[in-house]
């Protein structure tokens, strides 16, 4: 029996670097975390379709949905760690553990690639009472629990940010939650709520219109698109030590994937990313391009956790 | 007269014609397997049409989405397995006509009903949309809350023989669609700790099992009873009937426009609705509901086609989806370059013209396609139970897992199987549970925004409903609803009836 596991391990041994030389040597999953035709999905479904011309094998994508991500994420953690199974994520695994969503958070899958982030501003409805971000912070502090910001639910973008400017500020909101991005905005539309916080991606069109107003942006840099928007640091200066920030795209493998594996589709979609027709697609959807792999995007998730980490517990949103 | 200049680029072009053909016959296909849905389709086209130009993306999208909406409905009537969510009401009265033998009749109602009902959202698009999609972004949180109590009122029409038995199927329904992690606070309810539970039962598996899986059950336990011969001479209604049914398509078919148009919900909940409000209305159906009734088709087949007119009005006004479909839409919009959103339509008018141009060639396509398979169709019944009932437990297994590529689905899939079996036998309706578990969400997250957002105050709640002129509808419709429902007032009416 000894002998047997011995003489299975060491033909594993010979043949794990041949299979890592051949790799692909299959067609690849992609398992995308978030619904079809969501932000997550339409940004992996264009650069995989380079990518995998560049690997020679297809990449399939596959949708799995459900509890922010977590169940794609524990798809891809139980599969096995050879470069075959690919998690098609945004920002959120960052914060499973402390949210208590998973006990899996990135730190269990080595990035490969890093797409890029995405500013978020503070929006209200055409019809708002608020000229300016300090005229509701000052009026949620006047009567603190009144103001009514839209959220996406605990752990979402609005949430999170909700947290940032109660450390900076002290002022404390009535967070209503909402199933969707889509639908939190409409509720600031319609006046059910007082604001929200918004990617540019998901806003421009109704500010173009006129039916949303962004009163700033949490980015250390004016938004090319939106020139007059203020930065936020304008009116509160502090928020410059958690800029910048905002949500992020990425794809993962599981830890303990052979380095040669990861460097080859590292190396496959650093190629695809710069892509033209790609660019284009990620100026479409206001995306700040990154192109990180290795160190740069494992430095980069961990200071964002960092950041994130801390502003919670400041706020109080966490224990 | 641009109008017509825009859609007549859909007859220069004699590919996208075919095109849109191609969709809408393949959509068919998708929408009457149960767990192929036309939002997997639609998404499998995005990453497949990436590189086409946009005019040739969109309109085989247009074809997949009129195309899988009506295919639910075949097998809903041939095989009482609704083939998608917005089919539950039909397989009622379209699975009990095949037993009669009128399986023919109904395929061809259906296909009529949905084709009009697809004319009528068209209609409703062009001609109103800056209205309708008003009314879509004005529905506040108490509104949806009132939407889906009336909702939940038609437990009443599901329960067949017993209002008892339908209030607990329902229940058993609200019960299982509490499982999972909440949305507003990420609490995990009666999952276990396990992270498959996290994202609770989707309401596509439970139709699966509860219909799909349990039904051959049922029959592989009574195998002795023989296929019922199918006419198929009487296929299409003839015009003095379709007249004849008119107003209730109209009707339906305006509740089809306006909850498809509804961000929050969609196809399945406006053919439930509609199939209350006919059995509400209509005096003398052709059969009593559930047994047989045409009207129990007619109604829900028309405002399920009429809502994708409907789903795409905010999506085109607003950039908000109406549904899972047009929110893949939006996407692949995006990813061609174009920015969906309040601007779309008087920056790109083109685009809006062809949806329509391609909604009404669909819908062409729909009746050609829907009535030329018939005969073919009906002859699925009357193939031997011995083949049959293994095919649909394969395809109830394959349909679970590809919702959501997930093995614990189909376990979930054969418990609804077995569960729906043991139901049927005691004469328990099911319908309720599905309607439950569609319904769980929708009703308990607005009611619980609703109460946040007065500050914790459920008076406050109630009280909010007469800030809104919409607010002020529903709630005067829901108390009528309610109200010709109780017992006194049957009894009144019957006693006022007497007197004349």
């Amino acid at each position: 029996m000894t002998r047997k596991v011995l003489t299975f391990l060491f033909v594993l041994a010979f043949a794990l670097p041949v299979f890592a030389a051949d790799y692909p040597a299959q067609n690849i999953t992609g398992v995308v975390q978030w619904g079809a035709g969501g932000g997550t999905d339409s940004l992996m479904r264009p650069l995989s379709a380079i990518a995998e011309q560049i690997l020679g094998k297809s990449i399939i994508i596959q949708n799995m949905t459900g509890a922010t991500g977590s169940i794609a994420t524990q798809y891809v953690f139980d599969a096995p760690a050879d470069g075959y199974t690919l998690l098609m994520g945004a920002e959120n695994p960052a914060l499973y553990d402390i949210l208590e969503i998973s006990e899996l958070t990135y730190s269990n899958f080595d990035c490969v690639y890093l797409i890029g982030d995405e500013v978020v501003g503070i929006v209200v409805g055409k019809n708002s009472k608020y000229k300016s971000f300090k005229e509701i912070i000052d009026a949620a502090l006047k009567a603190p629990w009144t103001i009514k910001i839209s959220t996406t639910g605990t752990g979402g973008l609005p949430w999170e940010v909700g947290a940032f400017i109660t450390d900076i500020t002290g002022a404390f909101f009535n967070q209503i939650p909402y199933d969707s991005d889509a639908s939190a905005k409409t509720a600031v539309m319609n006046g059910e709520c007082d604001f929200t916080v918004c990617k540019v991606q998901s806003g421009i069109e109704d500010w173009k219109a006129g039916d949303l107003k962004f009163l700033c942006m949490l980015s250390t840099k004016t938004v090319e698109v939106m020139p007059d928007v203020p930065l936020v640091t304008a009116e509160y200066p502090d928020f410059a030590k958690y800029l910048p920030w905002g949500p992020f795209y990425g794809i993962f493998v599981k830890k303990g994937t052979d380095p040669s594996v990861i460097a080859k589709l590292s190396e496959a979609f650093t190629k695809a990313g710069p892509q033209e027709s790609y660019q284009k697609v990620l100026s479409n959807f206001n995306i700040n391009f990154l192109g990180y792999s290795g160190e740069a995007a494992d430095k980069y998730i961990s200071s964002w956790r960092e950041n994130t980490v801390n502003a919670l517990k400041k706020s109080g949103a966490l224990d | 007269m641009e109008a017509l200049s825009h859609m007549a680029v859909i007859l220069r072009e004699p590919w996208l014609i075919a095109l849109v053909a191609a969709g809408t016959c393949a959509g068919i296909y998708v929408g009457a397997i149960p767990g192929l849905s036309g939002t997997m389709a639609v998404s499998l086209l995005v990453s497949f049409t990436f590189g086409w130009e946009q005019h040739s993306a969109l309109a085989v999208m247009v074809g997949v989405y009129v195309g899988s909406v009506f295919g639910g409905s075949r097998s809903a009537i041939l095989l009482n397995i609704p083939g998608a969510p917005a089919a539950v009401a039909t397989a009622l009265d379209g699975y009990a006509l095949a037993k009669q033998g009128r399986a023919g009749e109904a395929m061809g109602l259906a296909t009529s009903q949905s084709v009009i009902g697809t004319l009528l959202g068209v209609l409703a698009l062009a001609t109103c949309a800056p209205l309708v999609a008003g009314i879509a972004r004005n529905f506040h949180s108490i509104d949806y809350l009132m939407l889906s109590l009336m909702g939940l009122m038609m437990v009443g029409s599901l329960s067949g023989r017993s209002v008892r038995f339908g209030l607990i199927a329902g229940c058993i329904g609200i019960f299982l669609g509490c499982v999972g992690v909440d949305g507003q606070t990420a609490v995990k309810r009666f999952t276990f700790n396990i992270v498959y539970l996290n994202s609770g039962v989707d309401y596509v598996v439970a139709m699966i099992g509860l219909f799909g899986a349990s039904e051959a059950l049922s029959q592989i336990t009574d195998m002795k009873a023989t296929p019922v011969k199918q006419k198929v001479d009487k296929i299409l209604p003839s015009w003095a009937e379709s007249l004849k049914y008119l107003g209730l398509t109209i009707k339906s078919s305006i509740i089809g426009v306006l909850v498809g148009a509804l961000p929050g919900a969609g196809g399945d909940i406006a053919a439930l609705l509609s199939y209350d409000q006919a059995k509400r209305s209509v005096k003398k159906p052709s059969a009593p509901f559930g047994k047989g009734a045409v009207e129990g088709i007619i109604a829900p087949e028309s405002a399920n086609n009429a809502a994708i007119g409907g789903a795409f009005i905010p999506m085109l006004t607003l950039g908000i989806p109406g549904d899972a479909v047009t929110a893949v839409l939006i996407s692949a919009l995006t990813i061609q370059g174009l920015r969906p959103g309040p601007n779309l339509i008087s920056q790109t008018p083109d685009l809006f013209w062809l949806i329509v141009a391609s909604l009404l060639v669909a819908s062409f396509f729909l009746l050609v396609f829907g009535l030329t398979g018939i005969k073919a169709f009906t002859k699925i019944v009357e193939v031997p139970k011995g083949i049959l009932m293994p095919t649909i437990l394969i395809l109830s297994v394959i349909g679970a897992y590809a919702i959501r590529n997930s093995v614990y689905d189909i376990l979930w899939m054969f418990g609804f199987g077995i569960i729906g079996y043991f139901l049927k036998r005691f004469n328990y309706p099911i319908a309720p549970i599905v309607l439950g578990v569609i319904l769980t969400r929708l009703c308990e997250e607005n009611y619980r925004r609703g109460v946040m957002l007065q500050g914790g105050s459920v008076m406050g709640m109630l009280g909010s409903i007469f800030t809104s002129y919409i607010s002020i509808a529903l709630f005067v419709l829901l108390v009528v609803l309610f109200v010709t429902q109780t017992e006194s007032y049957k009894h009144w009416q019957a006693k006022r009836r007497g007197e004349k």
